[in-house]
């Protein structure tokens, strides 16, 4: 397991601020001259009214309105095809320097890094998507209910039996929606007078959820270890802050990789530090379920760890099974108390028949129970992809956060300017990827972050790398000081081995 | 634009200064100035210094003091909507250590500039006036307050 360490160079992190001053320093200058009337405005703004106090701060659109309006055009870029290794987008034009969007009407073909799609099962096309098919027709597309009134179908059923039977627990309860799993669900499971102690890098569901249960929440430093146990050690010895007593409940709350940094939990750590101070885990296996471990059964499969030992394993459908919706699954009596009592089973519209169909359909395939090996031999290609990936890109000289394998693959591009030069640059050459920059990172931490896929072959993955590196040259990206060899390539060998039919 | 979520918080305007780097960089960034206000040949040196300390505390009081609320739509329902970027620094905890540092860089130009003026009573003057504006603010027994309704809204 090796972790990539940043060794960052003195003259980036000064050099890095100045794009921010630049186009803060013309933010003012542009508002100032639209105050005095010298420049026209060419958004509506608010009609001044005598007596009224304004409903709008202007500066409160400030850093939309001069940072990121300049490179809006490398956000929410419109699809027009399934999200696959190649992926159709539409072309857009702006005339008046992205405020609005003309599209052109031509639709550009290219290499598709950024989306979700771990297993590959968000293909059109397949057994997954025929089975869908049958499924809306013999239930139909709505269901028109809740879990609790009229709308727990035998699919719902099904589904949740195969979501246990696939992650080794008891039983299991799926929701229509996987944000809302996690915000609509914690409530149930602790509330006031329990300690909740979550990763620093949370996702902002588990830190929605975590302030709706109502308890106390203190956070750790990001998968340090012995930060968390120090944090549950005092928090067992002193108690509750104001009147000693003992907490309810402390529930641990992990991911199994995180998204930001792509990095992966410290599972075996965490269930260490959980028994010996009989805490609970909470594990949100969004990113890992599906695409960590050699069955690909989530970050439990890639530590050895067993399934009865976390109480709570939470995820969903929408990265590695190509659906939408999220599980939770436990022991037998959380699971029928989170069914009694979820405000998403009682209030929340229970999943559609086409897509708990998909993941039935794709939990099979991964489990080998189509009698064929597709499974198996997607997650091998998934875990191939992932380190070949990392490798290439550290021997290139990039700087490449996370775990070795995560198929989450951060590239930090530190400079908000080169942020956009690389979205556009790859875009012309062909290859899509999201990037993401301040506010939603550290200031200086602005990156690209690669999705790998299983169906990604090794003759598009080293297209993309070209492309990459032509595009590294070109912004001077290459930053890293890890002398790293390039190593023996009898992965090709394995690959072959791999992907023979 | 994804504003509040991990790993800023709710206000990425309270955390922006303790960005690595952002130290260095403020450090440098007054040096330079101070630089150029050197290279000006009608200034004397006691001048350049007592220029250099009125412009670093005008500009300071400007950013620190005076603007209020985040260029960016935040995730902590308004709260930072009327407090100056010192109030939401460090969300409001008094003492942290980038308001420490803020705090000792203007000291630190008011000592420069008293040895290069050889404490000349009208430099002394200026100085410490200048210092005054921008040290006030900063106590914590002046957090949210507003003398006479100014900044208020």
């Amino acid at each position: 397991m090796i972790y990539a360490h940043i060794l960052v160079i003195m003259h980036v992190k000064v050099t890095v601020k100045r794009p921010y001053s630049i186009l803060f320093l013309f933010g003012y200058l542009r508002d100032t001259m639209k105050r005095w009337g010298l420049e026209k405005t060419p958004i509506n703004t608010e009609p001044f009214r005598k007596g009224y106090a304004p409903l709008y701060q202007d500066f409160r659109s400030f850093y939309t309105r001069h940072v990121y309006t300049r490179f809006r055009d490398v956000f929410n870029r419109p699809i027009c095809s399934a999200p696959s290794t190649t992926i159709s987008l539409k072309h857009r034009v702006s005339d008046d320097n992205n405020i609005t969007f003309r599209y052109t009407g031509k639709v550009i073909k290219a290499l598709n890094m950024g989306s979700f799609n771990y297993l590959g099962f968000a293909d059109n096309k397949g057994p997954c998507a025929d089975a869908s098919e049958e499924a809306t027709r013999k239930f139909g597309c709505a269901v028109a209910s809740t879990r609790h009134e009229i709308g727990n179908m035998r699919i719902h059923h099904e589904l949740e039996s195969t979501v246990a039977e696939f992650l080794g627990t008891e039983a299991a309860c799926v929701f229509g929606m996987g944000f809302a799993s996690n915000v609509l669900n914690m409530p149930c499971l602790v509330g006031k007078g329990s300690l909740i102690i979550s990763d620093e890098q949370n996702h902002t569901s588990l830190i929605l959820g975590s302030i709706l249960t109502g308890s106390t929440v203190q956070v750790f430093k990001h998968n340090d270890m012995i930060d968390l146990e120090r944090k549950v050690r005092d928090a067992v010895i002193n108690g509750q802050p104001k009147t000693g007593r003992q907490w309810k409940k402390i529930l641990i709350v992990v991911e199994g990789v995180y998204s930001v940094e792509g990095s992966i939990c410290k599972l075996h750590d965490i269930i260490r530090i959980k028994k010996k101070y009989k805490a609970y885990i909470y594990l949100d296996e969004a990113h890992s379920v599906g695409a960590l471990g050699t069955n690909g059964r989530g970050a439990l499969d890639y530590w050895g760890c067993d399934p009865n030992d976390v109480d709570i394993l939470m995820g969903t459908f929408t990265k590695s099974f190509g659906s939408a919706g999220g599980y939770i699954a436990g022991s037998k009596t959380v699971i029928d108390r989170l069914k009694s009592r979820s405000h998403s089973m009682c209030y929340g519209t229970s999943m559609p028949a086409p897509v708990a169909q998909q993941i039935i359909t794709s939990m099979n395939i991964i489990m080998g129970k189509d009698g064929t090996d597709l499974g198996m031999r997607r997650a091998g290609q998934l875990a191939w992809n992932v380190r070949y990936i990392r490798r290439r890109l550290m021997e290139m000289g990039f700087i490449i956060y996370g775990n070795m394998d995560s198929p989450v693959v951060p590239l930090i591009i530190f400079s908000i300017a080169k942020l956009a030069a690389f979205s556009r640059q790859c875009l012309k050459r062909g290859l899509v990827t999201v990037v993401v920059g301040y506010p939603a990172t550290p200031l200086i931490e602005c990156r690209a972050r690669f999705c790998m896929s299983a169906n990604h072959t090794k003759e598009s993955i080293d297209k993309a790398l070209s492309i990459i590196d032509e595009v590294g040259d070109l912004l001077q990206l290459k930053y890293s000081r890890m002398k790293i060899k390039p190593e023996v390539t009898d992965l090709d060998e394995d690959f072959r081995k791999r992907s023979d039919p | 634009m994804n504003v509040g979520v991990v790993p800023n918080g709710p206000n990425p305007n309270a955390t922006y200064f303790n960005s690595k780097g952002m130290w260095l960089t403020y450090v440098m960034v007054v040096a330079f100035i101070h630089y150029i206000i050197l290279s000006l040949p009608w200034l004397t040196v006691a001048w350049a210094w007592t220029v250099t300390n009125i412009i670093h505390n005008a500009v300071m009081y400007l950013i620190l003091h005076l603007s209020k609320g985040t260029p960016f739509e935040t995730a902590d329902q308004g709260q930072s909507r009327f407090r100056t970027v010192w109030e939401q620094l460090d969300y409001g905890v008094q003492y942290s250590p980038t308001k420490k540092f803020l705090t000792v860089v203007p000291i630190v130009l008011f000592f420069l500039a008293s040895f290069y003026t050889q404490s000349a009573a009208l430099h002394f003057g200026i100085n410490t006036v200048s210092l005054l504006t921008v040290i006030l603010p900063k106590l914590p027994m002046f957090h949210g307050v507003r003398i006479f309704g100014i900044n208020k809204y």
